[in-house]
């Protein structure tokens, strides 16, 4: 039950994760961070199962901050999609397989592009405008499909996210204790404050 | 005396190379982490395990690992309270009363054990071993975080093959202060403020967050410890014995005893009034 | 003299040298110097930079001034090619300490590891030494002393407040014994670099590099005009210099600011 969403805009990406991590019965911390800055322009989040989720991540962080060291500058968004889905797809046909489903946001300097990529634990890698995985998807990308626009401004951007999560609120089952949200520009990648104090009813 | 020289010298160059082993040894500057062990004969051990162990599913199987646990920990202004009951049980067998859950890694750092008592006896005391080559390595104690990271990844490492461990690690140190982590064999390793860990974990969560503050004074702080566990040994079978307390301080950590929960169960019905499903007189 | 006992990396003469290392501290000292010199807080590397060939583009020429990490810096004196290797792997183990201890490492450290490297192929068979010495640099994290190490081609490393490697190192370490001071500030650490490397490089700024690291800030590359300044600065001081010496004792007010500046060095030869 947790939940990844994703929201691209005119000059804009914002990533969300649910805050809860989960074992059994029992939600261990409320304030888990399920992302990891890959460089200064890219930004993954990932769900998926426990152990594997971190250790990937962290995998590819390394290697990223790697290239960085080795070359001299930052691999862009669209080349971190391919390398993350290559990692994944060689672990695929692996003894072990990584379980993690990933959303990889970023801002292309080059392009001058917002990009998300959406890629699953099979390793199939698409770049979207907008993404979910879990069971998010199922309450968010009707509504996403119909408000998103590609040139919408970040206002309007956090507004729809805003639509998402109370959605999520109200009709998954499970508290997933809010999401943590990062938004990525030209400038970089900030956190945005996110207040998650609005009570909502099922109708 | 050219010649001679050539004489012994000619058999060392054609023998110059190393041995794989040998270059493998000096390649690596240190050892591995995950050890080498011997395997049962068998073509798939860990499915192997899992069909011998699973009292779950079968309570008849041969091999009956020991578990059951209750085990805390919170971060508090004072420092950090440690606390675990001191109950092993394989299946309904009460193994031992008196098993010391706590492991004292070094004199600021402590691990708890919930899960497979010897995965996780071994483990920890291997973890010790890490973080003492650690400081001599670097001149300097392992950091919470390090030490909570090393075993997350050699737990990771054997993922799927069958340990069972649920453990935190609670220390101090100058860079991070006060820091703790919960550690599973899953893989997962989360910092955090508070954890409760076993198979009385629920119980003691109940009593623990209800009255759980960051601004508790000390006494109060291990009084919450303490009387989590208690709760927990009284609803959960596979808990009991004695509580062993622990608070972690700025300078290390200190003891604060290995008592028998009989006794601190009636002073605190009696005392205080808990507990009153619990009868004394026979009706 | 050698009768043998240098060809095979891996035994040693007779009279307990290992050949092939000490050969490689020949490569060490064929190459260009590098020197590194810590004030009171700041740590700047400088190197003597090859001149150019006509056609080349020295833009996208490689330097001898390397990240290791955000926070470490190498400099390196000998074997190009070799250095690139040793470089890479000191890069691979910052990133694989950040990802293990969840902390970046520790100048010590990362200077451990790369003589560690190097003690590594002076004992094993089939490999050749690396011809390198490194100056490695930097401020370890939450940390606001400088630190300057050096690593041999042997694996031995030490600790250093300044010091030089490569080409002509020998005059520049006195050079540098004799004018170094304790608590130097940003300006006077990067001119008593430039001045150090004066004494090896004729040719004046355009062959000279010069990176500055301060705590908490990434590696800044001085760019050349004002490196250009520092050696126009050095060398009228040293002609106005020789100049008041011609002169006897009486140095003009004009000159006299330029000269306090720099009391430690010019004091030094009188006494």
């Amino acid at each position: 039950m947790e939940v990844l969403l994703g929201i691209t805009g005119k000059d804009f990406t914002i990533v969300a994760a649910s805050k809860a991590a989960m074992r059994g019965a029992t939600i261990l911390k409320a304030s888990d961070d399920k992302t990891r800055e890959l460089n200064s322009h890219s930004l993954m989040a990932f769900s998926g199962e426990a152990g594997d989720t971190v250790q990937f991540a962290e995998f590819i962080q390394a290697n990223i901050q790697l290239y960085s060291m080795r070359n001299s500058m930052e691999l862009s968004p669209s080349a971190t999609a391919s390398f993350v889905r290559g990692e994944l797809a060689r672990a695929l046909r692996s003894r072990r397989p990584y379980t993690v489903n990933l959303l990889l946001g970023g801002y292309d300097k080059i392009a001058d592009k917002p990009t998300l990529y959406w890629i699953d634990y099979l390793a199939s890698s698409a770049p979207v405008p907008y993404a979910a995985h879990g069971y998010a998807q199922y309450y968010c990308l009707s509504l996403l499909d119909k408000h998103h626009h590609p040139d919408i401004d970040f206002e309007r951007g956090m507004k729809i996210l805003r639509m998402c999560t109370e959605e999520l609120k109200r009709r998954l089952p499970i508290d997933f204790k809010g999401v943590t949200v990062k938004v990525i520009t030209k400038d970089g990648i900030r956190e945005v404050e996110y207040e998650d104090d609005v009570k909502v009813v099922v109708p | 005396m050219d010649s001679l020289v050539a004489q012994y010298t000619r058999p060392a160059f054609s023998e110059a190379g190393q041995s794989q082993e040998e270059q493998q040894g000096l390649s690596q500057a240190s050892p591995e982490l995950s050890l080498k062990f011997a395997l049962p004969p068998v073509a798939q051990s860990a499915s192997w395990l899992r069909a011998m162990t699973d009292d779950y599913s079968n309570p008849n199987c041969p091999i009956k690992i020991a578990h059951g646990t209750t085990t805390l920990a919170f971060r508090f202004k004072g420092g950090i309270i440690v606390a675990t009951d001191s109950r092993a049980t394989a299946g309904n067998w009460i193994a031992s009363q008196t098993v010391k859950k706590v492991i004292e890694i070094n004199n600021c750092l402590l691990g708890t054990m919930a899960g497979g008592a010897a995965d996780c006896q071994y483990w920890l005391a291997f973890l010790g071993m890490q973080c003492r080559l650690h400081e001599l390595r670097h001149k300097r104690r392992i950091s919470v975080a390090a030490a909570s990271k090393i075993l997350a990844n050699l737990v990771y490492s054997y993922k799927g093959m069958g340990l069972s461990m649920g453990t935190m690690c609670a220390g101090v140190t100058p860079q991070e202060g006060p820091a703790l982590y919960y550690i599973d064999s899953d893989g997962t390793r989360l910092a955090g403020n508070l954890f409760c860990v076993g198979s009385g974990q629920t119980f003691a969560y109940g009593v623990l967050d209800a009255q759980y503050q960051y601004d508790l004074s000390d006494e109060d702080a291990l009084e919450l410890g303490r009387r989590s566990i208690l709760a927990a040994t009284h609803r959960d079978a596979y808990s009991g014995g004695f509580i062993n307390l622990y608070h972690v301080k700025e300078d290390g950590w200190v003891k604060h005893g290995f008592n028998d929960t009989n006794p601190m169960f009636w002073k605190t019905k009696l005392e205080k009034g808990e507990f009153s499903n619990v009868t004394a007189d026979l009706v | 003299m050698a009768s043998g006992y240098d060809r095979a990396l891996s035994v040693f003469s007779p009279d307990g040298h290992v050949f092939q290392v000490e050969y490689a501290q020949e490569a060490v000292k064929r190459g260009t110097c590098a020197v590194g010199v810590k004030g009171q807080d700041v740590v700047v590397l400088g190197c003597e930079k090859r001149s150019a060939m006509k056609l080349q583009d020295t833009r996208i020429t490689p330097s001898k001034i390397c990240l290791v990490d955000n926070h470490v810096a190498l400099a390196f004196a000998g074997l190009n090619a070799d250095a690139r290797i040793l470089v890479d792997k000191a890069r691979l183990e910052a990133q694989s300490h950040r990802l293990t201890v969840e902390d970046p490492v520790s100048i010590e450290y990362i200077t451990k590891h790369v003589a560690g490297v190097q003690q590594r192929y002076t004992q094993s068979g089939g490999v050749r030494p690396f011809g390198i010495s490194t100056l490695i640099v930097g401020f370890d994290p939450n940390d606001e002393t400088p630190r300057l190490y050096l690593t041999e081609p042997s694996g031995i490393y030490s600790a250093w407040k300044a010091n030089a490697i490569g080409r002509s190192a020998k005059t520049v370490r006195e050079f540098l014994e004799r004018n170094h001071k304790n608590d130097m500030d940003r300006e006077e650490t990067i001119k008593l670099t430039v001045k150090s490397l004066l004494e090896v490089v004729q040719t004046g700024a355009k062959n000279i590099e010069i990176a500055i690291m301060a705590p908490g800030k990434s590696l800044e590359m001085l760019p050349v005009e004002d490196i250009e300044k520092y050696v126009e600065n050095i060398n009228t001081e040293k002609q106005e210099e020789a100049a008041s010496r011609r002169q006897g004792r009486t140095p003009g007010t004009g000159t006299a600011a330029i000269l306090t500046r720099t009391s430690g060095g010019a004091s030094q030869p009188g006494a």
